[in-house]
């Protein structure tokens, strides 16, 4: 029985080709501006959660807060907070971190990037903590100095030509020699990165004691928070002062999600409105159908049509409409995602596109209810209309 | 849908197919009350063919739509074998129409999107019967109405005369009581006029009761009883 009303209803549709076809853009273009926008922030998402847990969720880090520098009374990090840090016990290891931006020469060409310099004794354990791997050459060995090792990008991207391990690159006027070549990790700051020794980088950037980053690996994750409360207390009493900031792994990404979680609001929000925008194209096609079909509507209800039929009839009309349409924003949406995730690795940031079968069910669910939704007022007129006015009607 | 031919069912009314008995229409257009139909009674027997003739104005096109459940009187009462249909609901009298009446109309009303076998076999559809059942009988009717090469032709493909034996087969589907043409060959030449009108006795010659609406006095021939509506009355039968 309802085969036959949906074969009627389907004949009906094809028979208005062209109209059908544009209302059912209008249900695609918001179903895809949704199904592209919830998949795109999804997996950016899912990409930057994947990122910090590789990189540590076992880790605190410590940095100075706010301006630092000549002329203001703020002080940064130094080797006396990294003491300070290290004398609290739960700690696998507590390392000072030089990160700052310098101008790196290689067969001629200049460049400028972020250097890193952490201890050589501490190579090992960092790499293998971070879980990044190194694919090419060998880590840096404990005792060396005016060696380095370079980002995926700085390897293939940042020079015309190629730099291989055991070149030299030169960075304020001293040459060092590439050991190893990372992996690539995805994003653009972390890809372009330089890593030296921390002896080398005091020469490189002329600081004696100054950390900018402490990296404390916990021993057990559950300690996290006692121990972030801990380095708080220590320092601020150190220090007196309280121009540090200590963080974890969970708070960044937290905070990460909650800005992700307000732009996801807004997208699907403006991607709504144009879903609106269909539906109401859905009940002006309808109503305009109702219209133009009035006196076939007469006719039906002559042969024996009842008001609940035309009433089925209809609104399968419309909720067929909204579920091709729906198929149709889908398919585009999940296509869309996935163009624009390889344009973002021209940003500099890789979003690896996971298609959820839950959204795109969603997203089809959602036409068909909209499209449903969007019949039933034409639908409930050209149900009420009396016969022998539709009959009537030319 | 029992109740209905248990209810009203009296043995005086055998033989009578339909009975219009004191039937008004009035319709009030804004202030004013025009009555298209002034207490008219009909009385149309199994194997009947009936001629309801009148100049437009008369009233015809009402009784008509009176007769055959499109509308409901405003007094009196109408009997379709042995039903009341004025205490019927909607829903009911879009039943009875499907099931009991077989409309063939002066502009054919086929519906424009659907093929000669599906038009054929939509009014089985609201009635229930099942897909290969609707297509048998169609197909069947089609043939006998010389269709049998056209059938999966859209109306807008079809002649004049040929969209009006589709709607004639499909007017047959439900094996109604009564066949009720308006005007069945007035859009058409008189050559296909003819021939409709042909089929139209052949059908009563088998057995089939038939109202045939008209203003044409030529038609009238056919049938062995004519009632004339003038303002809304019966002038002669």
């Amino acid at each position: 029985m309802f085969t036959d009303y949906f074969l009627l209803s389907l004949k009906s549709i094809r028979h208005r080709k062209l109209r059908s076809w544009l209302t059912v853009i209008g249900i695609v273009i918001g179903v895809a501006a949704i199904i592209s926008l919830i998949t795109l922030s999804r997996s950016l998402q899912g990409t930057i959660e994947d990122q910090f847990e590789s990189f540590g969720a076992n880790r605190i880090l410590i940095s100075a807060k706010g301006f630092q520098g000549p002329g203001t009374l703020s002080q940064g990090l130094t080797m006396d907070d990294v003491e300070t840090i290290e004398k609290i016990s739960g700690f696998e290891y507590v390392i000072p971190g030089i990160f700052r931006s310098s101008e790196v020469n290689f067969k001629g060409q200049t460049s400028f990037t972020l250097v890193g310099g952490i201890p050589s004794q501490y190579y090992e354990e960092f790499y293998t903590d971070t879980g990044v791997d190194i694919v090419d050459g060998r880590n840096v060995k404990e005792g060396e100095k005016y060696v380095a090792i370079i980002g995926s990008r700085v390897a293939t991207e940042m020079f015309d030509k190629e730099v291989h391990v055991g070149d030299k690159i030169e960075m304020g006027h001293q040459e060092y020699r590439v050991v190893g070549i990372l992996q690539e990790v995805g994003n653009a700051q972390d890809d372009s990165q330089i890593s030296i020794p921390l002896d080398a980088a005091r020469e490189l950037f002329d600081e004696e004691d100054a950390v900018d980053l402490i990296i404390a690996q916990v021993k057990v994750t559950d300690e996290i928070p006692q121990l972030q409360e801990k380095i708080e207390k220590e320092l601020e009493q150190e220090r007196d002062d309280t121009n540090f900031q200590v963080v974890t792994a969970a708070q960044i990404l937290e905070q990460i999600g909650q800005v992700l979680g307000i732009m996801q609001i807004v997208l699907v929000g403006i991607a709504a409105i144009s879903l609106i925008v269909g539906a109401i194209g859905i009940m002006n096609s309808m109503y305009t159908s109702v219209l133009e079909r009035t006196k076939e509507i007469g006719i039906m209800k002559a042969i024996g049509a009842r008001n609940k039929d035309i009433l089925i009839l209809f609104i399968i009309e419309s909720g067929l409409i909204g579920l091709v349409g729906g198929a149709l924003g889908v398919l585009i949406g999940a296509a869309l995602a996935y163009a624009v995730g390889p344009l973002s690795q021209n940003a500099g940031f890789t979003i690896h596109i996971t298609l959820e079968p839950l959204v795109l069910l969603f997203g089809l669910a959602f036409a068909f209810v909209v499209g449903i939704i969007a019949g039933i007022l034409p639908a409930w007129q050209a149900s009420r209309l009396k016969p022998i006015d539709a009959l009537r009607y030319e | 849908m029992n109740h209905i031919y248990i209810e009203n069912s009296s043995a005086n009314r055998a033989m009578e197919v339909l009975q219009l008995k004191n039937v008004s229409k009035v319709y009030t257009l804004g202030e004013e009350r025009v009555t298209a139909i002034d207490k008219i009674n009909i009385s149309i027997k199994k194997g009947d063919f009936v001629a309801l003739v009148g100049p437009s104005g008369s009233g015809k096109s009402t009784a008509m739509n009176l007769v055959g459940c499109l509308d409901i009187a405003t007094t009196g009462e109408i009997y379709l074998s042995e039903v009341n249909i004025q205490k019927l609901t909607e829903s009911d009298l879009a039943q009875i129409r499907g099931k009991k009446i077989g409309f063939i109309f002066q502009t054919f009303n086929l519906i424009p999107s659907l093929d000669a076998l599906e038009n054929v076999a939509l009014p089985m559809m609201f009635q229930n019967v099942p897909r290969d059942i609707r297509i048998k009988r169609a197909k069947a009717l089609l043939e006998q109405v010389g269709l049998k090469e056209r059938m999966y032709h859209r109306p807008n493909q079809l002649s004049g005369g040929q969209r009006q034996r589709v709607a004639i087969a499909r007017a047959l589907v439900n094996d109604p009581e009564i066949i009720l043409a308006d005007e069945p060959t007035g859009n058409l030449d008189t050559k296909t006029g003819d021939e409709i009108m042909d089929i139209l006795k052949e059908l009563h010659k088998k057995g089939r009761t038939i109202i045939l609406v008209t203003h044409n006095p030529d038609l009238t021939k056919l049938a062995n009883k004519v009632f004339t509506l003038k303002d809304g009355k019966i002038v002669g039968a």
